[in-house]
């Protein structure tokens, strides 16, 4: 117990300090009364008994001291005096106070929320039992260079049916069902999934059930799972639903359960989806009897205590069995198991990494500054240092002071960057790429807090230190006398040089990062994707596949549809296409060339494939380079035609005609059909606008129909027009059909460049932040080195010196200083710019325009930083300069 | 800021507790104690008491309580703990041994090979 003895004792000591005090003082007291009668017994008079008994105890001050530093309490107190004076001196300074308050709030507002963003998407864990234990199940064909595929369900079920490493498997594939009957038709996000989801996941209903394995049993009742956000927004929270049918594609299905919004596995993008078990959907449940195809994607879960190494060794076991089993579907493909939430990290991870790189950079040089201002202050404040010295303080002691006042000021600054980023956290993610993992979690919590605690800690202890260790080697001769001027002060304008040329070199960093990103995203939106963005505006029309089964149906649905769009007035200009190019993903397939030998396995010639309407490359403004468009006589009954691209005719038929060759290619219902070329069109950038446009082949819609279409209009109407027009023609023709809302064909494309124009803007900001710092830190340092060359400077203007000459005097200097900044910011930009080359499009890491661009703003910005200072040179008056000590 | 211990604090924290032992006591009686009971070998600086009888107390050695000196003032009386008690006869025994271990060694007559 003699711990807590202890403890008691020092909180007293602590909270009760005077009486603490006055007890020592009275204990002192009663020895030196007792010496001083002693003294007197012995026969001294009472002066020199007083006297006497002093000098045998010592001095009182200093033996009071040492017993509070024996109750060890001291640095306590000196810590609270230290913090209450670190306010008060930044009280008094409010100028300096503000400036640094707000360069550490910025550097550490921006790195907080950066964090947050970073620990949401990549550190926090993903929100499921044991999440360490889920796996993605791939398949990959490492010599053709597939990295990542799904499976066929026949796999999936021997991977299932042989492991003893996985407490539970899942497959799962994405479809879009149309809810009618709840109010406006809606095509709802569906995860069309095997029923061991829900216990992968270890999810737990919010109401009713989750899925049972008899739920994926052939002929068992068609069931859904609704996600909490579309039982509340469709259905009001109602608890009654549940047992009751809803129908889905015009077939009726049982709603069983809801799931908790906190699930979203498989990862869809609306909230509002629902969940349904494989057999049960109309495009993919026939795939299951299908033998091979990459269709399915696989979620495990692994066993306790077994390693990922265990189970990828037992699912290689298996792989090599299957590929005995079905050699034609798995040869060449193996097994790889994927840690779930490194998988969905995938591509943004190198992004945010570099994002947070470049924050950290922000705020280093934001530390640099705030030194800056502390070196410059620590000359105001060298008498007072030297007047503690002599008043008895330790070394250790004035560090441990002027360290108290850093970590004080660093302190208000990281709580200002906390509310900062508090704020800006609610702006970033409006700003967030929708397709960003985990993005929903994003928010400033206990480990988001924690880590800015940290950064002001590490902040000011970063840019406390020079200054500090400045101020406590000051020695008291040199400082007390009036105006010394030292190598102290020859030092501290080295230092202050250094920190300016290490801000230099960092923003140099920084900008060069940004001013890739910025040249990349340009080059990137200015690519030409092909066609004519100009006023396109696109929607699409689902059809129900229960009720609309037969491909006629949907040939006579699009044409229908098309008649009418184009006979009402400013909608002539109206096309069909699925897939529309940069939208909604696209279909690549693989073809033969009729005539030709079938190619070795690992070359199979693919292409995109779009099935198109007659007047679609007219309306979409893609050029006709030989051959003929497609025609309204193109039907089902005629010859079966094809369009190829520029790329397809230059990849397979170098130096020959391609028009009349034939293409044998197709998606069911007009599968493996031979089609001839009638035309060669321009390439269009289909995948991803940082794709390079690739093979491409057209069918008329009528010879290779789509349930629904992909409408994309060219009018000057507006959007809200146009979809009142789609809507009203669509529900014309049936009034449960479901209509997506009309987008711009430009808001489609912007939206598919979100996470670059994202990272490029966040970067571009944080340049702009380091420009500003290293501006401020250019212009501390040559105020002070014109204020400390005054004297030189008057005796320069008095011995006749132009102002031209001044003038080079204070820019020579900094611009010694932009040269070795930029002299070390070079090669750093250039290491670090590789770091970079995966998030480039276009750029090369070493673009020499972007260095150069850079260098050059940052030269003309130290230029206008020293311009106050060079001005202030040219008024120095030289009689009052030469009298300027 | 922590001081040292040297040889003469850890002395004078024995001599305390030693002293201690028999009696509760204030601080200027100890003084006077060890400086008797050396006879007047060891002068403690008086000051230098106070901080060590602090430090005893912090560590849990001894304790302090007020009480009425013998002409009837308000002094700080020390007292030693269980604790400290033990702490005295485990450093006694300490002492026994290094003492005679040093007497052992200036004892013997220096053996060179001359």
């Amino acid at each position: 117990m003699r711990w807590l003895n202890k403890i008691g004792m020092r909180v007293r000591s602590l909270m009760r300090r005077e009486r603490v005090d006055s007890e020592l003082d009275d204990e002192l007291r009663f020895h030196l009364e007792r010496q001083i009668a002693e003294n007197m017994a012995a026969g001294m008079l009472r002066e020199e008994a007083r006297c006497a008994a002093m000098r045998e105890f010592g001095g009182v001050d200093q033996i009071r001291e040492e017993c509070s530093d024996m109750r060890r309490v001291n640095w306590l107190q000196d810590f609270a005096q230290d913090v209450r004076y670190g306010l008060r001196m930044l009280r008094k300074l409010p100028g300096f106070t503000a400036v640094a308050i707000i360069t550490l709030a910025l550097g550490i507002g921006a790195n907080t929320a950066i964090f947050s963003i970073v620990y949401a998407v990549l550190l926090r864990p993903l929100p499921y039992p044991h999440p360490d234990q889920l796996v993605s199940v791939t398949m990959a064909d490492p010599q053709a260079g597939i990295p990542s595929n799904g499976t066929s369900y026949d796999n999936f079920r021997e991977w299932r049916d042989q492991n003893h490493v996985f407490t539970e498997l899942a497959a799962f594939q994405f479809h879009q069902l149309t809810l009618i009957g709840y109010g406006e038709p809606l095509s709802i996000d569906t995860a069309v999934i095997t029923p061991g989801m829900f216990s992968v996941f270890g999810v737990k209903p919010l109401a009713g059930r989750t899925f049972v394995p008899a739920d994926g049993n052939n002929g068992a009742p068609a069931v859904v799972v609704l996600s909490e956000n579309l039982w509340r927004d469709r259905f009001g929270s109602d608890p009654k639903i549940i047992g009751t049918s809803i129908t889905l594609d015009k077939k009726s299905y049982t709603v069983i359960g809801v799931a908790p919004a906190s699930f979203r596995y498989p990862p869809l993008t609306s909230t509002e989806h629902i969940w349904i078990p494989l057999q049960q959907d109309p495009v993919f449940g026939p795939w299951m009897d299908r033998p091979g195809g990459h269709w399915l994607r696989v979620i495990a879960r692994v066993k306790a205590g077994i390693s990922l190494a265990q189970a990828q060794s037992e699912m290689d076991t298996i792989d090599a069995r299957l590929a005995k089993k079905y050699p034609s579907e798995n040869t060449g493909w193996v097994i790889r198991l994927v840690p779930l939430q490194q998988q969905m990290v995938g591509n943004v991870k190198v992004a945010l990494i570099v994002l947070l790189g470049c924050v950290g950079l922000v705020l280093l040089i934001a530390c640099a500054n705030v030194s800056n201002l502390l070196l410059a202050r620590a000359t105001s404040r060298m008498k007072e240092m030297a007047l503690r010295a002599a008043l008895g303080a330790g070394r250790a002691r004035i560090i441990r002071q002027l360290l108290t006042e850093s970590g004080v000021l660093g302190l208000v600054g990281g709580a200002l960057g906390v509310l900062l980023a508090y704020g800006s956290v609610h702006a970033l993610a409006s700003l967030l790429p929708s397709n960003l993992p985990q993005a929903s979690t994003i928010r400033v919590d206990g480990a988001v807090l924690t880590f800015a605690f940290a950064l002001s800690i590490v902040a000011s202890l970063l840019f406390g230190l020079a200054p500090t260790l400045f101020a406590a080697r000051s020695d008291l001769h040199t400082s007390l006398k009036e105006g010394g001027r030292s190598s102290e002060e020859g030092a501290r304008h080295l230092m202050l040089g250094f920190l300016a040329v290490s801000e230099i070199a960092l923003a140099m960093v920084l900008l060069v990062a940004a001013g890739l990103l910025v040249h990349s995203f340009l080059t990137l939106t200015s690519v030409n994707p092909g066609f004519n963005v100009q006023g396109l505006t696109k929607s699409e029309v689902d059809l129900p596949l229960f009720e609309y089964s037969e491909p006629e149906q949907w040939v006579a649905f699009s044409d229908e549809l098309l008649r009418r769009l184009q006979a009402l007035p400013g909608m002539h200009d109206t096309a069909e296409a699925v897939p529309l190019p940069l939208a909604n993903g696209f279909i690549n397939l693989a073809f033969d060339i009729v005539g030709t030998p079938p190619p070795r396995p690992e070359t199979v010639r693919t292409g995109d494939f779009v099935s198109v309407s007659p007047n679609y490359f007219r309306v979409m403004g893609i050029p006709l380079l030989r051959g003929r468009w497609f025609t309204d006589q193109d039907r089902d009954s005629s010859p079966r035609v094809t369009v190829i691209s520029e790329a397809l005719a230059q990849m397979y038929f170098p130096n020959q005609d391609p028009i009349g060759k034939q293409l044998s290619f197709g998606l069911p219902p007009a599968g493996e059909v031979r089609r001839e070329i009638v035309g060669i069109v321009g390439d269009v950038r289909d995948v991803g606008l940082n794709q390079a446009p690739g093979p491409m082949m057209y069918a008329p819609l009528a010879q290779s129909p789509f349930w629904g279409t992909e409408i994309v209009v060219r009018s000057t109407l507006g959007p809200a027009s146009t979809l009142a027009n789609i809507r009203d023609q669509a529900h014309a023709i049936d009034k449960d059909l479901p209509v997506a809302d009309v987008e711009r064909m430009s808001d489609a494309i912007s939206a598919s460049v979100q996470q670059p124009r994202f990272r490029t803007m966040l970067l571009s900001l944080f340049g702009a932040i380091a420009l500003v710092l290293a501006a401020a830190g250019i212009f501390g340092v040559m105020s002070y080195s014109v204020s400390r060359r005054t004297h030189e400077i008057g005796i320069r203007i008095a011995l006749g010196a132009s102002s031209g000459n001044v003038t080079r005097l204070v820019l020579t200097e900094s611009g010694r200083l932009v040269l070795i900044g930029l002299a070390v910011g070079i090669p750093s930009g250039l290491a670090l710019a590789r770091f970079l080359h995966t998030l480039l499009f276009g750029v090369s890491p070493a673009d020499p325009v972007t260095f150069l661009a850079v260098a050059v703003v940052l030269g003309l910005v130290a230029l206008a930083a020293s311009y106050v200072p060079t001005r202030r040179a040219l008024q120095v008056e030289p009689l009052v300069a030469l009298r300027h000590e | 800021m922590t001081k040292p211990i040297d040889l003469v604090q850890g002395t004078l924290d024995m001599l305390i507790l030693k002293t201690l032992a028999l009696d509760p006591m204030h601080g200027w009686a100890i003084a006077q104690r060890i400086r008797q009971v050396s006879k007047e070998v060891l002068q403690v600086r008086q000051g230098a008491l106070y901080p060590a009888l602090h430090r005893l107390e912090q560590q849990g050695w001894i304790k302090a309580e007020w009480g009425e000196s013998e002409n009837n003032r308000r002094a700080k009386y020390y007292s030693l703990t269980r604790a400290g008690r033990k702490y005295l006869e485990q450093e006694h025994a300490n002492w026994e041994r290094l003492s005679s271990a040093i007497g052992v060694v200036m004892m013997n007559p220096v053996t060179g090979n001359k």
